[in-house]
């Protein structure tokens, strides 16, 4: 420190000035990028080698060249496995988008204080509690036998399906959950957004006669898209990597009906421990993640208003 | 209905219609009445999990998960959160979760604040390409890289402890850039007067940039702290031994495990971890809430 207080009085040229400033700038960044190296571009380069590989973590590794991405396609049950992550993946944007914005749409129009403060709490906080303890949780309360769904519909003459044992409804019941814990996210980003309208508009809309539809339609909406194109590519990001309540729920039955590819990259990396075709598995949502994601903003262009 | 607007506005008649269409909106309409009932309604069933799972630990075994259902913990009792201790190491777990939590955190933190002064304040070569390099890295599914990592932690002879979980989580690179970003919303005049003074890079950011973005820190910071305190895929494929697991593995063990525990019992357990979750989600409820909404990243 003392040093460089001298070097500064005796005014440097510019060249070792520079040379100072980039010192700084290396020294400042290198320990974020010696454990970038580390923990993220190391084992991404390393995943892609894996890749190549046919390993239990038992015995010698062996190359086996393209076999793991071969196996990829005719792999009986990855079909299914990327239905199911779609399906949950498309059903999660449309609930946790349509419930979202209309939670955060009554909530901005609440008159009373009490209840805006009610309905923040009650929508956002399930949000923050951990997957495990809401998929135990969940796992009760749809029980048929112990959980209340079960006990007041039955009051009402419906019954319910076994939903985690029965292959047409466990997933359905896997996205409803998951909007129960999730939609609070969704529901802030909405209501961050709405606060972003300008009431201006709103008012001189309405002083010149529009219906609340109207200015909905023509208005809000168009304003609110950039926020919806956001929570699009977040709501599709964090479905397509499901795994917890699937992992704790369903284990990915019955009759594989809840897989989804991170539940089958578990499976086959840390169960199976066939690290050669998980780390194809892990290249496969690198590249549906990246793809989409590509899509999504080519598609910005089209339905996001631009202000 | 509205009236419709005179042909020419003056600025008294613009000022009236604003002033009326207010009070409108403030009297309670028959709409706003059914908004305010259906909120209400949905809040109640949105909470209706929760009650029921504090209600059922707080009643006697036999009695729980009774046809119909109960709401009210009756015969009340205090023993299933006793029980709990001789099924999992509680405590145990609870403090590995938060020291993770905290080392995660704080060492995160730590790292993407250096890293984001050089980026946002040296103008350093190969800096642009080192954080475009860093940035591409966020489509990087964790689940890729969790292979390597996993294997690397074999030979490091750290698998199931907790240092196995918080070393990769150090570097942050979200933060990095976000970081960044908002110290370049801080004018860099402030930077140089402080040179003048004789400050060097430590001090402007330590003392000057960090403070004057305690709105981000600390944003990212509750973030960090939610992601590690919840997280259960990385604790799920290093922790083994009960007593080094966290919180959220332990209570699916204590469920799924050998010897697995009675449903009140797994109840309590869950009551223990969410009931002290709510509480320091009401106190520190506005700074919680802005810090997904500003930076919106999900847990």
């Amino acid at each position: 420190m003392s040093s460089t207080t001298i070097t500064r009085v005796r005014r440097p040229g510019a060249a070792l000035q520079r040379r100072r400033t980039a010192l700084a700038g290396w020294l400042f960044v290198s320990p974020a990028m010696l454990l970038f190296l580390v923990f993220v571009a190391g084992p991404f380069v390393f995943a892609i080698a894996l890749a190549f590989l046919k390993w239990d973590m038992l015995t010698t590794p062996e190359f086996v060249g393209i076999q793991n991405f071969a196996t990829l396609f005719s792999d009986p049950i990855l079909p299914q496995v990327l239905l199911n992550t779609f399906v949950f993946a498309f059903a999660s944007i449309v609930t946790h988008l349509v419930l979202g914005l209309l939670l955060a749409l009554a909530v901005n129009r609440v008159a009373s204080r009490a209840i805006g403060y009610f309905a923040r709490v009650a929508i956002f906080f399930p949000f923050l509690i951990s997957w495990a303890a809401v998929a135990l949780l969940w796992k009760y309360v749809l029980d048929p036998t112990f959980g209340y769904v079960a006990q007041y519909l039955a009051g009402i003459g419906i019954e319910i399906p076994n939903f985690f044992a029965d292959p047409a409804w466990a997933m359905p019941a896997i996205i409803f959950i998951d909007l129960w814990h999730t939609v609070g996210f969704t529901f802030i980003i909405m209501l961050a957004g709405l606060q972003t309208v300008p009431s201006e508009l709103v008012e001189a809309a309405r002083t010149d006669g529009a219906t609340s539809w109207q200015i909905f339609w023509n208005v809000t909406l168009p304003l609110m898209s950039p926020t919806m194109f956001f929570a699009t590519i977040i709501t599709f990001i964090g479905a397509f990597q499901i795994f917890d309540p699937i992992q704790i729920i369903t284990r990915g039955g019955p009759q594989n009906s809840t897989t989804t590819i991170i539940m089958y990259l578990y499976e086959k990396g840390f169960q199976a421990f066939d690290m050669g075709y998980a780390a194809a598995v892990a290249l496969l949502v690198f590249l549906i993640i990246m793809g989409v994601t590509v899509l999504q903003f080519i598609g910005r262009r089209k339905w996001v208003h631009e202000s | 209905m509205t009236l419709l607007p005179p042909a020419t506005d003056s600025r008294e008649d613009v000022i009236v219609r604003v002033e009326r269409s207010r009070r409108r909106r403030r009297r309670p309409t028959v709409g706003g009445v059914i908004v305010d009932t259906v909120l209400v309604i949905f809040g109640i069933l949105m909470l209706s999990p929760l009650v029921w799972l504090i209600v059922q630990s707080l009643t006697e075994a036999e009695f729980a998960f009774a046809a119909p259902p109960n709401w009210l913990p009756v015969p009340f009792t205090f023993d299933n959160f006793a029980d709990v201790f001789e099924y999992m190491p509680f405590f145990q777990q609870f403090g590995n979760s938060l020291l993770l939590a905290v080392i995660s955190t704080a060492g995160a933190l730590f790292f993407s604040v250096l890293a984001a002064y050089a980026f946002a304040r040296i103008d350093f070569r190969g800096s642009r390409t080192l954080l475009v390099l860093m940035l591409s890295a966020l489509m990087v599914p964790g689940q890729l890289v969790i292979i390597p990592i996993f294997i690397l932690m074999r030979q490091l002879g750290l698998v199931d402890t907790l240092a196995s979980l918080w070393l990769p989580a150090l570097i942050n690179v979200f933060q990095i850039f976000f970081l960044s970003q908002y110290f370049k919303t801080i004018p860099r005049e402030l930077d140089e007067a402080a040179r003048l003074d004789g400050a060097g890079h430590l001090w402007i950011l330590f003392r000057m940039l960090v403070p004057l973005s305690a709105p981000a820190v600390a944003a990212l910071a509750i973030l960090g702290f939610e992601a590690s305190w919840n997280g259960y895929f990385g604790p799920l494929i290093f922790l083994s031994s009960p007593e080094n697991m966290t919180l959220p593995l332990g209570l699916v063990t204590l469920q799924n495990g050998f010897g697995a525990a009675p449903a009140v019992i797994v109840f309590a357990a869950i009551t223990m971890v969410v009931v002290p979750l709510l509480v320091v989600f009401l106190a520190f409820q506005r700074q919680i809430v802005e810090s997904v909404a500003s930076t919106g990243l999900k847990g």
